[in-house]
């Protein structure tokens, strides 16, 4: 577990400069919050809550589809796979890190989020079920992304992705809605999507308890994969 | 156990993702190096050698064959535990030396103030104990390159794997990588040595394998493959170099090179003849010779692919 834990807070640490670019954002709803009449601006305020959270769902994509490809082409990730540190551990600690990555920015979210929209109105509850219901689909898209970039570069990585997970949202909306649970990203990003101050304080946790297991199977698939994959590198 | 490294008729070939053409990085490799030797591993570039590394650490699969390192199949985590391994082109995070070989020694399953000691001790072997503070980001390729040494190290490996360990270091730092792997090989470490630095694999290596092509083609003994057959160099001064069949003359004395046995019929006539025996040896190559008559057809015919 510990090694686990220690690829999981470098992957973190790695993406710091993403992370603090994405908490511009939260920090931009912040500033909403301290400037605007949050009561009479609270549409607003909900508007740039929602795009924040989209973005974190994107980025988490980002995340997952390149980290391999980035440690291969810097070549670091032959200073960890060269200890004691096996293909499966290795994944792990990456799926790890794109949730830590992530749950750091939905944490931040939720605390500016609570505070300003809680302060118009918004259920503070419904505010953190969102946020739990934006990690699991992070983890998820991000894990669907990794599996894929242990054998794709992180361009074909990004699009296979985007249809794996767009893919149940289409049938969901051509065939039915039970559909839409079968990968349940889309589910939960609309979730989150369609959240109003009308919303009631906790919705339904199925979605988040099936976008969890989920990615136990991708991440197990992943690290199948991977282990049978060359981490061959090109000298420059 | 006898051996720490064993290859046994390892193939790999790589193929693109839709081309049918494959190239075969090694070919039927075989090879076992001994505990506690430094063993020198040599080849123009493209011979092989970082695949046959690669694999051994697990880093790629064999297309056929299989090998054993430490008396564990090739990739085996817990066995890398006993094994130290610096890439060529070392590559690290940013972050400050200390905390980097820190963060290495953690995955090898180290920690506490056993790791602490450890990683001050290995920063202070490579010379680098006054930058420990420093951000690894902001490093030159040679103090980089001694970071990667310290990080190799810091699990006391029984069985040390370096790939171009002094490439980017100056004739100082070379001359400590040389003291610190013979000190290693002193103390019943095992050294697997790839290098381009003939000199040094010459200096510190009990035995040497030449890849080419994907295959060895040259393996032995250092001093046995730098002994040039039955000769032997006289040195004389005070004769002409006319009168001996091939004797070079350079910087006022004459080098002459006769069969070991006729040696003694040699100097009895260099004494007739009033010339001063300056030296007598064993005629010795250079292994960049050797080297380059392992590798003399590589100029003229690629890498070899195969459909």
């Amino acid at each position: 577990m510990k090694p686990v834990l220690l690829i999981a807070i470098n992957f973190a640490r790695e993406q710091r400069w993403p992370i603090l670019t994405l908490l511009l954002w939260v920090l931009l709803l912040a500033f909403l919050g301290l400037v605007t009449d949050v009561h009479r601006q609270r549409e607003d305020l909900l508007f740039v809550f929602k795009q924040d959270a989209v973005y974190v769902l994107a980025f988490s994509v980002f995340f997952g589809g390149s980290a391999i490809y980035n440690e291969r082409r810097s070549r670091r990730i032959l200073g960890v796979l060269s200890k004691a540190v096996g293909r499966q551990q290795y994944l792990s600690g990456l799926v790890m890190g794109v949730t830590i990555a992530c749950a750091v920015y939905c944490f931040a979210l939720g605390m500016t989020g609570s505070w300003t929209l809680g302060e118009a109105g918004f259920s503070i509850a419904h505010v953190w079920f969102l946020m739990v219901c934006l990690l699991a689909a992070c983890a998820l898209a991000g894990t669907v992304a990794l599996m894929f970039s242990t054998f794709l570069n992180p361009f074909f990585a990004a699009g296979a992705t985007a249809i794996v997970l767009g893919l149940p949202a289409l049938a969901g909306q051509i065939v039915g809605p039970q559909w839409g649970y079968v990968i349940p990203v889309w589910e939960l990003g609309a979730t989150v999507v369609n959240s109003s101050f009308d919303s009631p304080g906790v919705g339904s946790w199925f979605p988040v308890a099936l976008a969890a297991a989920e990615t136990i199977v991708f991440w197990l698939l992943s690290a199948r994969i991977f282990a049978y994959v060359d981490i061959a590198v090109a000298v420059e | 156990m006898r051996y720490a490294l064993e290859f046994d008729n390892v193939t790999k070939e790589y193929r693109g993702f839709a081309s049918k053409r494959r190239l075969r990085a090694l070919d039927g490799f075989s090879l076992t190096v001994e505990a506690g030797e430094i063993f020198g591993f040599l080849g123009p570039n493209g011979a092989g050698k970082s695949t046959a590394i690669h694999l051994a650490m697990g880093f790629m699969r064999p297309t056929s064959g299989a090998g054993r390192m430490l008396g564990e199949r090739f990739g085996h985590p817990g066995m890398r535990r006993r094994v130290g391994f610096l890439a060529e082109s070392v590559a690290l995070y940013h972050r400050r030396a200390e905390r980097l070989v820190r963060f290495y020694g953690a995955l090898n399953g180290m920690g506490g103030t056993h790791l602490e000691n450890r990683a001050r001790e290995v920063l202070e072997i490579v010379g680098l104990q006054d930058h420990a503070n420093r951000n690894a980001g902001k490093f030159s390729r040679g103090m980089l390159q001694r970071v990667g040494l310290a990080q190799a190290m810091v699990n006391d490996p029984e069985l040390l794997i370096l790939d171009e360990p002094t490439s980017a270091l100056d004739p100082l730092a070379r001359v400590m990588v040389r003291e610190l792997l013979l000190n290693a090989r002193n103390a019943g470490k095992t050294i697997f040595l790839s290098s381009h630095l003939l000199s040094e694999v010459e200096l510190i290596c009990d035995r040497v394998a030449v890849l080419h092509r994907g295959r060895l083609a040259r393996l032995g003994r250092t001093a046995d493959l730098l002994q040039a057959g039955d000769q032997t160099e006289i040195v004389v001064r005070a004769i002409a170099a006319n009168q001996f069949e091939g004797a070079v003359a350079r910087d006022g004395v004459v080098s002459i090179c006769v069969p070991s046995h006729s040696q003694r019929a040699a100097l009895e006539r260099i004494w007739s003849l009033g010339g001063e025996v300056v030296s007598v040896n064993p005629l010795r190559r250079s292994l960049e010779e050797i080297f380059l008559e392992v590798t003399a057809d590589s100029q003229s015919s690629p890498v070899k692919g195969i459909q």
